[in-house]
C-alpha cells in the first residue's frame, strides 16, 4: 500500500477528528471534575498514530502506547469498546481488569500492551518472528515513547530483529516530553533513534504532524518488511499538546513553545491539505460534525451503560 | 568390553532431553529458544534437538534475556508454544519483569482469563559445588508470590519426564526448575509407567505415622536418606514431594499432618520467605486451635560461598533433617 489519497485521505481525516473529539471529551470531563480513569491525552499526535497504523492490514499487529486511542481507532477497534474499557462499562475487552491501558483485540492485530515499558520491543520481535516462522507476510509495528525507548530491551530486540531479519517496524514517538523531562535531557541531540542507524537498517526521521509524510514513511518501512527486507525505525517528531495526565499541570511547558506547536496541530493542517486537494469545505465540515456527534453519542451511551459485573474469582488459581 | 553399544543407564538430563524432543516432534508449533541451545543448551537438555528440528524450531538467541522473554510472549500470543531456556535460573531475576508483570498477568489483564498462554520457561538451578552466589540459588521462592504462574521442580528420573509433559500440556506459563544435582540422578533403567503429574498434585513418596516430611527437587533425595536413618531410630516418616510449588497441593500435606501430627519442611532455598514458611502457615490454618509441631530445615540467610567446602557446610542435608525430626518427635514425646 502506498501513501493514501482521495477518499482514503478523507477517511483518515475522519479518524483524526474522531480521536481528537474523544480526547476533547475526556478533557472536558476532567475539567468538570469527573473521573476519566487513566486518561493520557493523545492530542497533537494523531497524524503519527493514524498515518502509520492506517498503512497496516488487519493481520499485522501493533503494540500501542498509553496514549493510544488514535492507534486503536485506526486499527479498527470501535470507539465504544475503548470507552467501555476506560469507564469500566460492559462492552469493553477486559472486564475492568486492565481498563483503557490494556485494550486488546487479537482478531484485529491488537494483542495488548505492557504497563512496565520495555517488554514491547521483545514482544514485537516475537510477533514478527511468528510471521517469519509461519512464512506469511505479516508485519508487527511497535510504537514507543521516550521512556520505553531509553530502556535496554530496545537494544536487545533491535539486535534480534536485524539478526533474524524480522518483519518489524519500530516507531519512535518523539513528542518533546517524558512526563516533565525534555527529550533533550534523555537522548543525545534530542533524537530517539539516531544511535540505531549503527545497526545498518533504515532510520527515518519524519515530521510526525504531517499525515502524508508519516504514511509514506510507514508504507515504505512496512512493504520492505513484508517483502523480507527486515526491520526499520521511524522517528516521528511531534508534540504532546496536553499535560501528561490529570494531575500534571504542565507548568514546566513554556507557553510560547506550546503555542508554536498548537499552530502545527496536525488536524487543521490536514484539513488544509484536503482543501488544497479540492475537497469542499462543507464536505469537510460535515465529516467533522458527524465524527464529533458520533463521539459525543458514544461517550454518553457508554457512561450511561451498566458497569462491568465483577467476578473476583477470575484469575484465582483453580478457578481461572 | 562388549562390542555392542550398551544403552547407558538413563539420567534425568537425558530423560528431559528426550521428553522435550518427543513433545516437539508431536507439535510443530513448539519452538525452543535460548542461549547456546543450538549446541545442546547450558545443561545438555537441548542436545540433538537442533540437528533434529533445525534452526526454525531450535532458535539460538543472543544473550538478551529481556528480548528473548518478550519474544516468547509474542510467539505465545501468535499461537506458538515457546519453550525458553534460561542459562541459569538465577538469571530469571533479569527478566522478573517480563515473567511477573507481563507473562503472568497478561491473560487476566487483557480479559482472556481462560485463554492458554503456553510459555514454558526451563533451566537449571540449585547448589552443586562452589558455583557461587549467582549460580546456585533455589529460585522458586522469588516467583512463588506471583499469581498467574505455575512452578514445577522435578526430583527423580521417574517424575521428571512426566512433569515436563504435564507442564507443556497445561499450556500455562510455567517455570520448570531443574536442580543441577537432580540431572545426574539415574533410575532403574527399566522404563516405568509415567506417574500422574498434573499441576498441583503432590506425590506421597512413602507412608508413615510419626512425622510428615515435605521435600522437593534435590532435597527429596536428601529426605529419602533422612527417612531411612529415621526408620533405624524407629521413626516412620510420611514423605511428600509436592513437585508443583505453584499451584501447591496443600491438601495432601494437611491430610498427612492430620495423621502424623508433626511437620518438617526440608528446603534448599533461604529460610526467610521460603516455601516452607507458607506451608507451615497453611497447615497451621488448617488446624485451628491446635498448636502445630512443625519446623523448617533450610538454607540460612547467607549467600552461597564460592568455596565448595564452605558451601557444603551451609547447605541443608539429610543429617540436618534427621536431627530436626528427632527433636520434633522427642520434644513432644517428653512433654
Ligand atoms: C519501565 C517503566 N519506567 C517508568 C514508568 C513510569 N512512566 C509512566 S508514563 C512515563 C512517561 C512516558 O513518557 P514517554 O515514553 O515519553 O511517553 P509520553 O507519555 O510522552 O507519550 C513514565 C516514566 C513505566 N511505566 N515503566
Amino acid at each position: 500500500m502506498g501513501a493514501p489519497s482521495g477518499d482514503d485521505l478523507l477517511r483518515l481525516y475522519e479518524l483524526m477528528v474522531e480521536s481528537r473529539a474523544f480526547d476533547d471529551a475526556c478533557m472536558d470531563l476532567l475539567a468538570a471534575g469527573e473521573e476519566v480513569p487513566h486518561f493520557h491525552s493523545g492530542a497533537g499526535q494523531e497524524a503519527l498514530s493514524i498515518g502509520s497504523v492506517a498503512m497496516l492490514r488487519p493481520t499485522d499487529e501493533i503494540v500501542y502506547t498509553h496514549r493510544g486511542y488514535a492507534h486503536l481507532l485506526a486499527k479498527g477497534v470501535p470507539l465504544a469498546t475503548i470507552a467501555a474499557d476506560m469507564f469500566y462499562r460492559r462492552g469493553g475487552t477486559n472486564g475492568a481488569r486492565g481498563g483503557v491501558m490494556h485494550v486488546s483485540r487479537p482478531d484485529l492485530g491488537v494483542p495488548g500492551r505492557e504497563g512496565v515499558f520495555g517488554t514491547r520491543f521483545g514482544l514485537a520481535a516475537g510477533l514478527a518472528l511468528a510471521h517469519s516462522l509461519r512464512g506469511d507476510d505479516g508485519v508487527a509495528v511497535c510504537f514507543y515513547g521516550e521512556a520505553a525507548g531509553a530502556r535496554g530491551p530496545l537494544y536487545e530486540a533491535l539486535n534480534m530483529a536485524v539478526l533474524w531479519n524480522l518483519p518489524v517496524v519500530f516507531v519512535a514517538e518523539n513528542n518533546g516530553w517524558s512526563v516533565n523531562s525534555r527529550t533533550e535531557w534523555l537522548f543525545p541531540g534530542g533524537r530517539m533513534s539516531t544511535v540505531w542507524s549503527g545497526f545498518g537498517i533504515p532510520v527515518t526521521e519524519v515530521d510526525g504532524n504531517d499525515l502524508t509524510a508519516v504514511s509514506s514513511a510507514t508504507a515504505r518501512a512496512v512493504s520492505r518488511a513484508r517483502a523480507g527486507g527486515g526491520p526499520s525505525v521511524i522517528e516521528g517528531l511531534t508534540y504532546r499538546l496536553h499535560p501528561h495526565i490529570w494531575w500534571d499541570d504542565a507548568s514546566y511547558v513554556p507557553a510560547r513553545e506550546l503555542q508554536a506547536w498548537w499552530e502545527k496541530d496536525p488536524i487543521p493542517r490536514q484539513r488544509r491539505v484536503l482543501e488544497e486537494e479540492g475537497m469542499a469545505a462543507d464536505r469537510l465540515d460535515d465529516v467533522e460534525r458527524r465524527a464529533r456527534n458520533r463521539v459525543a453519542e458514544t461517550i454518553e451511551a457508554v457512561r450511561g451503560a451498566p458497569f462491568v459485573e465483577w467476578d473476583l474469582e477470575v484469575g484465582v488459581e483453580g478457578v481461572r | 568390553m562388549s562390542t555392542t553399544v550398551e544403552r547407558r543407564v538413563r539420567t534425568v538430563r537425558e530423560s528431559l532431553a528426550s521428553t522435550l524432543g518427543e513433545a516437539m516432534a508431536a507439535d510443530e508449533s513448539m519452538v525452543l529458544l535460548g542461549e547456546t541451545v543450538r549446541a545442546g543448551g547450558a545443561q545438555g537438555v537441548a542436545r540433538g534437538l537442533y540437528e533434529r528440528f533445525g534452526p526454525s524450531r531450535v532458535i539460538e538467541t543472543p544473550v538478551s534475556e529481556n528480548g528473548i522473554f518478550g519474544a516468547a510472549l509474542g510467539l505465545a500470543l501468535s499461537g506458538f508454544r515457546p519453550v525458553v531456556e534460561i542459562y541459569s535460573a538465577d538469571f530469571l531475576l533479569a527478566v522478573a519483569n517480563e515473567i511477573v508483570n507481563d507473562i503472568a498477568k497478561w491473560r487476566i489483564q487483557h480479559g482472556q482469563p481462560g485463554a492458554q498462554l503456553p510459555v514454558l520457561i526451563r533451566g537449571c538451578m540449585g547448589a552443586t559445588a562452589g558455583l557461587g552466589p549467582e549460580h546456585s540459588q533455589s529460585m522458586e521462592p522469588f516467583f512463588f508470590h506471583s499469581p498467574g504462574l505455575q512452578i514445577c521442580v522435578p526430583s527423580t528420573l521417574e517424575n521428571a519426564p512426566a512433569l515436563l509433559d504435564a507442564a507443556l500440556e497445561s499450556r500455562q506459563p510455567t517455570l520448570f526448575l531443574e536442580h543441577r544435582k537432580v540431572y545426574e540422578l539415574q533410575g532403574s533403567g527399566t522404563p516405568e509407567p509415567r506417574p500422574a503429574a498434573e499441576p498441583g498434585t503432590a506425590e506421597v513418596v512413602r507412608v508413615g505415622t510419626d512425622l510428615t516430611m515435605v521435600a522437593w527437587g534435590w532435597m527429596r533425595t536428601e529426605a529419602e536418606a533422612a527417612c531411612a536413618t529415621l526408620a533405624e531410630h524407629g521413626v516412620t516418616v510420611e514423605l511428600v514431594d509436592p513437585r508443583w510449588i505453584r499451584p501447591f497441593d496443600y491438601a495432601t500435606v494437611v491430610n498427612s499432618v492430620a495423621k502424623t501430627g508433626r511437620l518438617l519442611v526440608l528446603e534448599e532455598a533461604f529460610i526467610t520467605g521460603g516455601i516452607g514458611a507458607e506451608i507451615l502457615a497453611r497447615v497451621t490454618e488448617a488446624f485451628p486451635g491446635r498448636a502445630l509441631v512443625a519446623t523448617r530445615v533450610a538454607m540460612p540467610d547467607v549467600i552461597h560461598p564460592y568455596h565448595a567446602e564452605m558451601e557444603r557446610q551451609i547447605l541443608p542435608t539429610a543429617a540436618d533433617a534427621v536431627h530436626a525430626a528427632l527433636r520434633l518427635v522427642r520434644n513432644q514425646d517428653e512433654s
